[in-house]
This record gives C-alpha cells, sequence and structure tokens, in this order.
C-alpha cells in the first residue's frame, strides 16, 4: 500500500530525511521510533502533504500513485489520515460542523453523495460513545478548551469516521496519562482491519504495549537505522537510543 | 442636561451648529482624526455639497411616533433632543446644509418587539432622532443607500433602562461616499448595542460618540467588514464613561484583500469619577493580499479609579497549521480559507442579538467571503 524509496525531505533547504526507504502491506501496523529530531514529525508531515517539506529525491508511492504529486485535500480523500501530534484549535467552527464538512469533502472528491446533517450526527454518535467524547464536546468550537487527551480522542474518532486505508498516528501518546492512553489506544485497534494500514510514530514503546506493532522501525538522523519484531521496542527501552542508533552508526 | 436645552430655541442650535461647520470645513488627512478617510480627497472637486437626502421608513411597527424634521411645530420630545450634540464636524455639517430629517419615539416602557427598519438614500445630508424613553426597547435595522455622497447625523437618546439594538448594514458601494455620524446618550441602567457590517465604498465611516451617563449604562459595539478591491471602511469611536460602574465593550474584525481598507479607531475615555467602570476593545484584520490595509488604534484616557479597560489590536494573515489541518482532513484549500475567514468574523457576528438580522449579516457575509477567499 505505501512504497517509500530512498526518501530525501528538505525543511527550509535543510535536509532532515535523508534516504528514507519503508513498505507498508494493507493489514499491517508499523511502528517508528526514534529519538527527538530524527525526522519523525517530518515523515509524517511529508505523507499528509503539508507545504514547506520538499522532497528533493525518491519517491512516495500510494497503492502505485506518486502521493508527493497530491494536495493533501486529495490525500485525505484517497484514504491518508494523520493523527497530528497537536491538533489544531480553531475558534468560530464547532466540532460537529468540522467533521461535517470534513466528511463531504472527502466524499465529494470521490463522486460520492453528501450526507445530510442528521445522517452524519448519526455515525458521529455511533462512534462518539466508545471513545468517550461527548455531546457537549462536538457542539464546542473545534479542539478549543480541549484536554490533550479529549484533542487525541477527537483525532481518533476522525479517524474512525472518514475510514482511511492508510492511517498516521504522530505521537499519539504524547501527553496523556495512562487511561487516556488506553482508550485511545482501544479505539485505534478496534480500526486494525485487513483492508487498512497503520503507521504508529512514537518516541516511547509505552504506547506500543497497547496498540502492537507487525514491524518496528528505528529512525534516527534521517533514515531507518534498524528494523525488527515487536520485541525491538523493549530492547529500545532497556538499552536506550544511543545504543542501536550508535551501533548503525 | 436635556431639559436645559428644551430652553435654547431650535434656531439656535442650528446656528451654533453653522458655526462650528463654517470654522472646520471639509475634513481631510491632516486632521488626526481623518488621516485614514481623506474625505477631502474622495469628494474631489464636486465638494461637499447641500440639500436634504432622503429616508425611507421600510417597516415602522405599531407604536413608534415618527415625526418628519422639516414641518413646523415640532412636538416636545423633539425639541428636547434634537440637535442636543453639535461638536463635531461633520455632524454640524448635516444639521447646517440640510434642514430636515427624521425622528422616532417609543414612549415610556413601550416594548417595540417587530423592527424599525430605515434606510437612508440619495445625495446630501440629513439628520435621524430616535428617542427611546424609560424603560423602551427597540431594534433599529439601518439600510444605507447608494449614492455619489452622503451625510447622516444620528442621535440617539435612550432613557433610564431602556434598550436598543441598532444594526447598520452598509453594501458595497462602488463610487459611494458615505459618512455618517452617530451621538449616543445612555442613561442610567439604559443599553446600547450597535453593530456595524461593512462591505465598503471608496470612502465609508461610521462615526460613534456614545456617553455613557448614569449608573450601569452599557454600550456593546461590534462589527465586521469584508472589503476587497480598493474598498474602505471606517469605523471611528469615542465611548465616554461619565458615570461610575459602567460598562462598555468592542468587538470589529475585518477581512481585507485586493487593495482594500479597514480602519478603526476606538477612544474610551474613563472620566474623573465614572470609577469602577469597566471596557474592553478588541480589533483585529486579516489581510489577504500585499496591498491590503488595516489601520487599527484603540486608545483608553482614563481619569478614574478602579476601573478594569483592556484594549487589543492584531492584524495577520489567516493561520497555515489551521489551513493545513483542515486540507489534511478533506477540506479543499478555497473552501478551508472561506470556512476560517467565517470563523474569525464568527464571535464578532455572535454579538448581534437578534436572530433574524444575525442571520441576514451572515448570508451577507458568506457572500462576500466567496468573493475574496
Amino acid at each position: 500500500m505505501l512504497e517509500i524509496k530512498n526518501l530525501h525531505v528538505a525543511v527550509d533547504g535543510k535536509e532532515i530525511l535523508k534516504g528514507l526507504s519503508l513498505s507498508i502491506h494493507a493489514g499491517q501496523v508499523h511502528a517508528i521510533m526514534g529519538p527527538n529530531g530524527s525526522g519523525k514529525s517530518t515523515l509524517s508531515y511529508v505523507l499528509a502533504g503539508r507545504a514547506g517539506y520538499d522532497i528533493t529525491e525518491g519517491s512516495i508511492l500510494y497503492n502505485g500513485e506518486d502521493l508527493g504529486a497530491l494536495a493533501p485535500e486529495e490525500r485525505a480523500a484517497k484514504g491518508v489520515f494523520l493523527a497530528m501530534q497537536y491538533p489544531v484549535e480553531i475558534p468560530g467552527v464547532t466540532t460537529m460542523t468540522f467533521l461535517k464538512t470534513a466528511l463531504n469533502a472527502q466524499r465529494r472528491q470521490r463522486g460520492e453523495a453528501d450526507i445530510d446533517a442528521v445522517g452524519v450526527l448519526k455515525l458521529v454518535r455511533a462512534k462518539a460513545k466508545s471513545l468517550n467524547v461527548s455531546e457537549e464536546m462536538l457542539k464546542r468550537a473545534l479542539n478549543v478548551g480541549f484536554s490533550g487527551g479529549e484533542k487525541k480522542r477527537l483525532e481518533i474518532l476522525q479517524m474512525a469516521l472518514f475510514e482511511p486505508k492508510l492511517a498516521i498516528l504522530d505521537e499519539t501518546d504524547s501527553g496523556l496519562d495512562i487511561d487516556a492512553l488506553r482508550l485511545v489506544a482501544e479505539g485505534v485497534n478496534a480500526l486494525r482491519d485487513p483492508s487498512r494500514a497503520m503507521l504508529v510514530i512514537t518516541h516511547y514503546q509505552r504506547l506500543l504495549d497497547y496498540i502492537v506493532p507487525d514491524r518496528i522501525h528505528v529512525l534516527a538522523r534521517g533514515r531507518i537505522v534498524a528494523e525488527g519484531g515487536k520485541e525491538l521496542a523493549l530492547e529500545l527501552e532497556a538499552k536506550g537510543y544511543e545504543h542501536i542508533v550508535g551501533q548503525a552508526a | 442636561m436635556t431639559a436645559a436645552l428644551a430652553t435654547r430655541p431650535l434656531e439656535t442650535r442650528r446656528a451654533e451648529a453653522a458655526a462650528v461647520w463654517q470654522s472646520h470645513g471639509v475634513p481631510h488627512r491632516r486632521i488626526e482624526e481623518w488621516k485614514y478617510s481623506d474625505l477631502k480627497a474622495a469628494l474631489g472637486e464636486k465638494g461637499i455639497g447641500e440639500g436634504l437626502a432622503e429616508w425611507q421608513v421600510q417597516n415602522l411597527p405599531a407604536g413608534v411616533e415618527m415625526f418628519d424634521l422639516s414641518l413646523p411645530d415640532p412636538p416636545d420630545w423633539v425639541k428636547a433632543h434634537f440637535a442636543a450634540s453639535n461638536g463635531n464636524v461633520m455632524g454640524a455639517a448635516s444639521l447646517a446644509l440640510s434642514a430636515g430629517g427624521i425622528a422616532f419615539r417609543v414612549p415610556k416602557d413601550v416594548a417595540i418587539t417587530a423592527p424599525l427598519k430605515l434606510d437612508f438614500t440619495g445625495p446630501g445630508h440629513v439628520r435621524g432622532l430616535l428617542v427611546l424613553e424609560e424603560g423602551a426597547s427597540l431594534t433599529l435595522v439601518e439600510g444605507v443607500g447608494l449614492t455619489d455622497f452622503r451625510n447622516v447625523g444620528f442621535e440617539i437618546v435612550l432613557g433610564k433602562g431602556a434598550s436598543l439594538e441598532h444594526v447598520r448594514i452598509s453594501p458595497v458601494a462602488g463610487d459611494s461616499v458615505l459618512v455618517e455620524e452617530a451621538f449616543v446618550h445612555v442613561a442610567a441602567g439604559a443599553s446600547y448595542r450597535g453593530h456595524f457590517a461593512s462591505f465598503g465604498s471608496k470612502l465609508s465611516r461610521m462615526e460613534l460618540q456614545i456617553a455613557l451617563e448614569g449608573e450601569g449604562a452599557e454600550a456593546h459595539l461590534s462589527g465586521v467588514s469584508v472589503l476587497d478591491d480598493k474598498r474602505h471602511s471606517d469605523v471611528t469611536s469615542h465611548v465616554i464613561h461619565r458615570h461610575g460602574n459602567t460598562n462598555s465593550t468592542q468587538l470589529f474584525k475585518h477581512v481585507v484583500g485586493g487593495r482594500g481598507q479597514a480602519v478603526y479607531q476606538g477612544k474610551v475615555t474613563v472620566a474623573k469619577g465614572a470609577n469602577g467602570s469597566d471596557s474592553s476593545q478588541t480589533a483585529k484584520a486579516l489581510l489577504l493580499g500585499e496591498a491590503a490595509e488595516a489601520d487599527l488604534k484603540p486608545e483608553l484616557e482614563i481619569f478614574a479609579d478602579d476601573v478594569k479597560c483592556a484594549h487589543g489590536a492584531a492584524v495577520g494573515d489567516l493561520d497555515a497549521e489551521s489551513l493545513f489541518y483542515m486540507r489534511a482532513r478533506g477540506i479543499p484549500e478555497a473552501e478551508a480559507r472561506g470556512l476560517l475567514l467565517q470563523a474569525f468574523l464568527e464571535d464578532a457576528i455572535a454579538e448581534i442579538a437578534a436572530t433574524d438580522q444575525r442571520e441576514l449579516v451572515r448570508t451577507e457575509l458568506l457572500t462576500a467571503l466567496k468573493g475574496i477567499a
């Protein structure tokens, strides 16, 4: 589903990713772990299409299509979803309005009919309960005054609503206490599906206790320096990044 | 104050206005308050002219009394309040250069639910007077007709505990030069809510002088503008807290594209002895192009103790993070920009209490934003 080859990405002319290669198949969950400044967030942004993240070399193929050539909204409509580390607060747009607008914008791009307000509300309610997203939250302005946990829960709610093919979770565990983490992880696990691929980006092994990956890649200084099964996370936790990153260097 | 005025003949008040007007003449950019709105340049050779502009009452609710100011023998309520404030240059011009206008009164303790709809139309100068007696309440919806040049001087007098919501919508008005001054007197316990939506013209200025004259008097001003091409819109306000424990808020939001220009000059004065007063002023503009301009100037003048006054102004572009967030969730760029612009204006629109008027302003803003985003 996702085939990244020798990817080089520059931000403000400075190269952050320096030849990253990675491939993920449908039904798999991969984790990217790495120390601060290794390029984890850059990878998530370049996959979602944020301006200012320039691909200078290499390629990203998504279902055989050049992902780099698509606008962010086109990627979303084609099933790419990035759960952001810092969801943006947007005063003046209620959460429900935003969900409805985004869902129908994606559907329209795929040539599907709009779902009316009542229909969207039903869909949202069906997903909101298990994620502990209240009706009151849906009425508030998007992410405004939400706690860290509420913001992350709303990200996962959107993931459930949009039903992406490729979900990228950028530091979804950051700022969560253990109960919130468990709730979010359960939400993510519920979305594991043979037709869906997930890329979980995290600094800590903790999240991977709850979302168990099929494969782990260690990112350091813009490259994948180690790969392995879920046991690699435990090794990282025990020995630290320096151990593995140092070996690779 | 008004009792004393009633003893001064109307002719005297007109003569005083004429003297003020003659000593000042047409304001231009070298006069501080008109720095961003050069009326003299905008008028060009045609000058300010004389003669009476027109008005149309689109809806006169039952219970509202009306008097044509060009008729002889005005009733006592007109005599008591008409032309009480004439120190302002253009206000004085509206009195000195025309002999008419329209006056309304809502009697004591009468609550009018249907809106009074009044349009000023045609070129020239005209006066308006609205008196809400003690405990009365009303919604005034003011329309602005297109013309070469018009100057409206509007006096609004709110008695004790009276309540007025004033919604003025100034449409896209191309080459029009439109100037209006509102002089608002707010007695104890009374409330004035003014909302000014503007889509701009060659020069468009709404000037407000608001006096909070008794315990608990309130003024809540808000406005939105969407300005494209070379359109200009100016709200210049001066709120004077003459009495203690009075409250004023101001919230103005502007979206400016093309070579548009938004001006907000807001001055709040807390007079000596007006202790315990509370005021806030916020003006924000989003500039959508290199040539778009916003001149936001909140100002405070405090002569009292124990007052709470806050003011702020900010000019910026659409937030790139928010735009990316929306696009990453599938909302195309143009739609996302439109939604963010609407969101930016939303809190100022929400200040309109009357539901119908709020929806009307929202709809017109959406249309204007589609053209600009």
